[in-house]
């Protein structure tokens, strides 16, 4: 990070405007993700979307952060562009340290491979590969052997030891996702994205996989960025980033369900 | 329902090409063939045409029968020209002699690639299509008039002197005139020379006779009548034809032997890469459907019939086919230019007329590419109409298995079955060669398409143990290639299946030829034992003294001569040899049967023969019995059979005596001079004063025993060189079925691909992984094809076992074409792989 603080978009005050009456400080020195002034136009002319309009947010180390806000609001944008899955039309993105705009194919690859964990929504496995292949599948790529007793610790918190020879179509959906959850911890990925892991869940299993994403920020001190629309899916998150017409609206720490609630509401009024 | 067609063929283009173009080349082949063999056929008309032109009749003397190797038939005599001037209404009448020989300038042999150097007694211009550029006709003795190519190419002009190489010998003959023949310069690339009558009988050992006569009828008498009166007024020997009778007759001798050689050869190419077409339109057709399933439910949902689903789908195929006939035509078109531009650049003149598209080639090019593109759509239709209206609401529903699926292994054992017994039926059953090669050929096809259905579950071992070593070379492509390629084991199939069979047929022609090459060279070891053979070149015969002048040379044993000669035995064309009975012994080791010897050579006289083993099983003949021989010119004689020899490959037939030889055949026919040579003094030496003593003699080609053996495996080599090319276009078709399946496959996969990129997955390691499924796809196909080709091979081998024909295996050819078959595979992968490397990772994560 030490480089970071060097240069001119060096980080100033807390990310965005905070009208939420319980926002958080959070300490500045150890943000995994950083990202200045980001914006992401969609068209041309006339038919021309922001997605983004300038966002800036920092991404502590640790920290469990959840993103909300109504449809089209640059939730996965937003996601996207942090990861290095999507390049912003304007503003700057670090990762770890390393400033991801400006990357080459291959680097970005590397970062992917090095640096961050995926968990969408669905079609997180490759269909051919068991449970056990699919979650060391990013070592696999990167042509390491990894960490045996960490992929069986993971193993053994997802609960599928059981079920590791078998194939994707043989599990359920939450049997899945828990799988993908494995599989994005397994190369102890700075920073895990996921866009609506619960998305496509029932209740109860989708508070398995919550339940999963908060034990590994807890007790495996994993950064986690969370897309979501669901304040129960929120309520895990350390931090709440609310997003509307492409800024963030709220920044806020831990919130109960009827707080987002109010905040979501407090959004809709305003739009 | 046909604009749907329309609409699914242009949304797909690259596929629509890719299917197109297979089909397309194989029509092309056929079309191709069809037109360059009539080309040919035209060309050799206008010839004959031009050649008889002004010809009322043409006596000749009946051949007993045609062969290849039966010299010149011993002619008219030469009074028989006054006996025609003499009928009714010949305006005149003349005799003249031919015969093939050589030329050699500054005593060089004139190499004529193959066509004949042809010998003409002058005949007088009112009659004959020679036009003179330079000069006259020869008149006196010693004097040729030449044709315009051999002057140009070896700059001579009137005056010039040039070796002269007939049977009769070598002579110094001045150039008198250089002519015209027709329109053409040359003849097919066959150099003419006019030569006086006497000099032709001369050099023809033909006095007193001629070859031919010819005439021409007085105003208002027709050709026809006055063949008739011809014909009444000569003896039966008399072969009495009109002129345009004996162009006709002339084209079609050479047409037939185009047509019983190149046509079938070039069409059988054709066909198998027609086949392996069908087998790519199949697979795509059923990939179209699989993927539109839903497409086609929705259709059905809202209230299409079966049938008209089953016109969309057969709408598309016949639109295919129709498109693919018709570029196929233009492109077949191109392919008979191309191929005579190739004959012209490797100086082969091929006489030929200009395109000739004739309805026969449009018709068959137009039915083989509908019909065949039709056939292959027709299952794959079939399958799409038993999509249930349901499936356009469910998610991932796949196609309904078929009702008959359950018997799929049955039917493909059924097939396989009666492929065999066509296989069998063909080698060994009743009926012309044609007819039966048409057989093997339907079985070999029914036996390919067994194959290539029960292949389905040689996929998953196959792919397995080929993903293998590659899973270890790249663990995440290797592993994941092999996966893919499991995933769809009918489509990996039916994909490697089209390279099965253009590898196989290569494969087979290759285990062929090395089972010739080796068998001929075993042979040749084991009887041969001359350390030098003289042959003469372009097949003329050698003068009958080249013998004598090498037995004169120092360090030669013994040169022993071999006179051969096609003759009919029970009706059968055998080859007859005449051997020296003491000399020959020398070089030759007999492998005799059932208490023979070489004394029996001293025994054979003029009136016994030797036999090989299996021409006198055919001959239904054997020692002791007595054989009724035949020559080309009806003469006749009693052979009695007093041993046999085995020696399928190097003298296959019949041996006399050269004094027997002579007196059946009323000469001796020198074809080749065995030589053994005293190596003491050094085999260098010895060849370089074997050709000193033979400079006399530019027609006689002189050999080490071992570049003789590696001539004739080097003629092998060409024919199989050539065969190879025209096999490349089936695997070049197969080739485009695997870009095809690739392509599809990466489409289909693009949200796999999506997600492998986003965790970390380079493009190069997606690269890796589609080039990985195509070459697992095609290593299943060569490893097929060769498998398949070496058993057709050692089936075809066994059954000619008894001609000496060996099974041997081309170990190392045979691991070339496995690299062919990974070649075939990296270059299908190259535009797929860059496909599913370009796909965009978001939108792969978002697409549905
Ligand atoms: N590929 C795209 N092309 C054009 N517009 C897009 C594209 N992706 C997103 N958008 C637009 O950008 C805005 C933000 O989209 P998104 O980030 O997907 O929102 P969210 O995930 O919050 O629903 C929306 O207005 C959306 O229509
Ligand atoms: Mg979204």
């Amino acid at each position: 990070m030490s480089d970071m603080t060097e240069t001119t978009l060096q980080p100033g005050s807390t990310a965005a405007p905070t009208t939420c009456e319980t926002g958080t400080t959070i300490g500045m020195d150890d943000a995994v993700v950083q990202a200045r002034r980001v914006t992401k136009l969609y068209g041309q002319g006339d038919a021309c979307v922001h997605a983004l309009a300038g966002v800036d947010i920092d991404l502590q180390r640790g920290a469990y952060t959840a993103i909300m806000g109504p449809s089209g609001s640059g939730k996965s944008t937003l996601m996207h562009i942090l990861a290095g899955l999507d390049r912003p039309s304007a503003g700057n993105v670090w990762v770890d340290g390393v400033e991801i705009t400006g990357l080459k194919e291959r680097a970005l690859t590397q970062l992917r491979r090095d640096k961050i964990g995926f968990i969408f929504q669905t079609f997180n496995l490759l269909p051919t590969l068991t449970a056990g292949e699919n979650i060391v599948l990013p070592l696999t790529i990167a042509g390491r052997k990894g960490d045996e007793a960490w992929v069986d610790e993971l193993v053994a918190t997802v609960r599928l030891g059981d079920r590791l020879k078998h194939k994707p179509a043989e599990l359920s959906g939450g049997q899945q996702q828990r799988v993908a959850v494995a599989r994005s911890l397994a190369s102890r990925p700075a920073v895990l994205f996921a866009d609506e892991p619960t998305g496509n869940l029932d209740s109860h299993t989708g508070e398995e996989v919550l339940q999963l994403l908060r034990h590994s920020a807890d007790k495996l001190g994993q950064t986690i960025v969370m897309v979501t629309h669901d304040a129960h899916a929120a309520t895990y998150a350390d931090r709440i980033v609310f997003l509307r017409d492409g800024v963030i609206a709220h920044d806020c720490g831990r919130l109960g369900r009827d707080q987002i609630y109010d905040v979501i509401k407090s959004l809709e009024d305003v739009g | 329902m046909i604009r749907i067609a329309w609409r699914s063929l242009t949304a797909h283009k690259l596929r629509t090409f890719l299917t197109t173009l297979a089909i397309l080349l194989g029509v092309a082949m056929i079309c191709g063939t069809y037109v360059l063999s009539d080309q040919i056929d035209r060309g050799f008309k206008n010839i004959f045409t031009d050649a008889y032109k002004g010809i009322d009749v043409s006596v000749t003397r009946k051949a007993k029968f045609t062969g290849e190797m039966t010299g010149a038939t011993a002619g008219l005599p030469e009074s028989m020209v006054s006996q025609v001037k003499g009928v009714n209404g010949v305006a005149g009448a003349y005799g003249y002699v031919t015969g093939a020989g050589a030329v050699a300038v500054n005593g060089k042999v004139v190499e004529t690639g193959g066509s004949p150097t042809l010998f003409f007694s002058y005949a007088p211009g009112d009659i004959s299509n020679t036009t003179y550029a330079q000069g006259g006709p020869p008149k006196a003795p010693g004097e040729v008039s030449i044709v315009q190519k051999l002057a140009k190419d070896h700059n001579l002009h009137v005056g010039s002197v040039i070796d002269v190489i007939t049977p009769g010998g070598s002579d110094k003959a001045r150039v008198s005139g250089v002519f015209t023949f027709g329109a053409e310069s040359s003849l097919g690339g066959s150099l003419l020379i006019d030569t006086t009558l006497a000099d032709a009988q001369r050099w023809f050992d033909m006095p007193g006779s001629v070859s031919a006569i010819d005439a021409k009828a007085v105003a208002g008498v027709s050709s026809d009548t006055l063949a008739q009166r011809v014909k009444a007024a000569l003896p039966a020997y008399a072969d009495v034809k009109t002129g345009a009778q004996a162009a006709t007759d002339q084209t079609k001798q050479i047409s037939d032997a185009i047509g019983g050689f190149l046509r079938p050869v070039l069409l059988s190419f054709g066909g198998i890469a027609v086949l392996v077409g069908a087998f790519i339109i199949f697979n795509a057709f059923s990939m179209t459907v699989a993927q539109r399933r839903r497409e086609f439910a929705m259709l059905r949902a809202l209230g299409a019939s079966r049938r008209q689903v089953l016109v969309t789908i057969t709408g598309e195929a016949l639109a295919m086919g129709i498109l693919a006939s018709v570029l196929g035509i233009f492109v077949g078109l191109a392919i008979a230019a191309g191929i005579l531009r190739l004959f012209a650049a490797a100086n082969i003149d091929i006489p030929h007329s200009g395109l000739v598209l004739a309805p026969r080639t449009v018709v068959v090019a137009l039915a083989v590419g509908i019909v065949v593109t039709l056939l292959s759509a027709v299952i794959p239709a079939t399958r799409a109409t038993r999509v249930p209206p349901m499936a356009a609401l469910q998610e991932g529903a796949v196609l309904p298995p078929s009702r008959f699926a359950r018997f799929a292994p049955y039917f493909a054992g059924a097939v396989a079955v009666l492929g065999a017994l066509g296989i069998i039926a063909g080698m060994y059953g009743p009926g012309n060669t044609t007819s039966r090669l048409g057989t093997i050929a339907l079985g070999a096809v029914l036996v390919f398409v067994a194959i290539a259905m029960v292949s389905k579950y040689l996929i998953r071992p196959l792919a397995g143990l080929l993903g293998w070593p590659l899973q270890k070379v790249a663990p995440v492509s290797g592993r994941l290639a092999r996966d893919n390629s499991v995933r769809n084991p009918g489509r990996t199939a039916a994909t490697a299946s089209a390279l099965m069979i253009g590898l196989g047929v290569v494969v087979f022609v290759a285990v062929f030829a090395q089972g010739l090459k080796s068998s001929f060279i075993d042979s040749f070891d084991k009887v041969v034992r001359a350390d030098f053979i003289v042959q003469g070149k372009n097949f003329i015969a050698l003068p009958s003294d080249t013998a004598n002048l090498v037995q004169g040379v120092t360090g030669v044993q013994t040169a022993a001569g071999v006179d051969a000669q096609q003759a009919q035995i029970a009706k059968k064309t055998t080859a007859v040899y005449g051997v020296d009975p003491v000399l020959f012994r020398n070089v030759w080791k007999f492998d005799w049967l059932k208490g023979g010897s070489d004394a029996l050579l001293g025994q054979l006289g003029t009136g016994n023969a030797i036999m090989e083993q299996q021409t006198a099983s055919s001959l239904h003949t054997g020692v002791g019995k007595t054989v009724d021989l035949v020559t080309v010119d009806g003469k006749q004689a009693k052979l009695k059979v007093i041993g046999l020899y085995r020696d399928p490959i190097m003298l296959n037939g019949v041996i006399l005596d050269n004094t027997g030889y002579t007196s059946v055949f009323g000469k001796p026919q020198l074809f080749m001079v065995f030589v053994k040579g005293d190596l003491g003094t050094g085999a260098a030496q010895n060849e370089t004063a074997l050709k000193a003593a033979l400079a006399s003699v530019p027609t006689a080609d002189v050999q080490t025993a071992q570049q003789y053996k590696d001539s004739i495996v080097k003629q092998v080599n060409q024919l199989l060189n050539l065969l190879y090319g025209l096999l490349a276009m089936s695997v070049i078709i197969s080739l485009f079925g695997i870009v095809n399946t690739l392509v599809l496959s990466v489409f289909e996969r693009t949200r796999e691909i999506g997600l492998t990129r986003a965790i970390g997955m380079s493009r190069r390691q997606v690269r890796a992984t589609v080039r990985f499924e195509s070459v697992i796809t095609s290593i299943i196909g060569a490893i097929m094809g060769i498998i398949v080709g070496v058993v057709f091979a050692w089936v075809v081998t066994t059954k000619f076992a008894g001609q000496g024909i060996t099974f041997s295996i081309p170990g190392g050819q045979l691991i070339a074409f496995l690299i062919v078959g990974v070649i075939v595979g990296v270059i299908a992968a190259i535009l797929p792989a860059r496909r599913a490397a370009r796909i965009d990772i978001l939108e792969a994560i978002h697409y549905e």
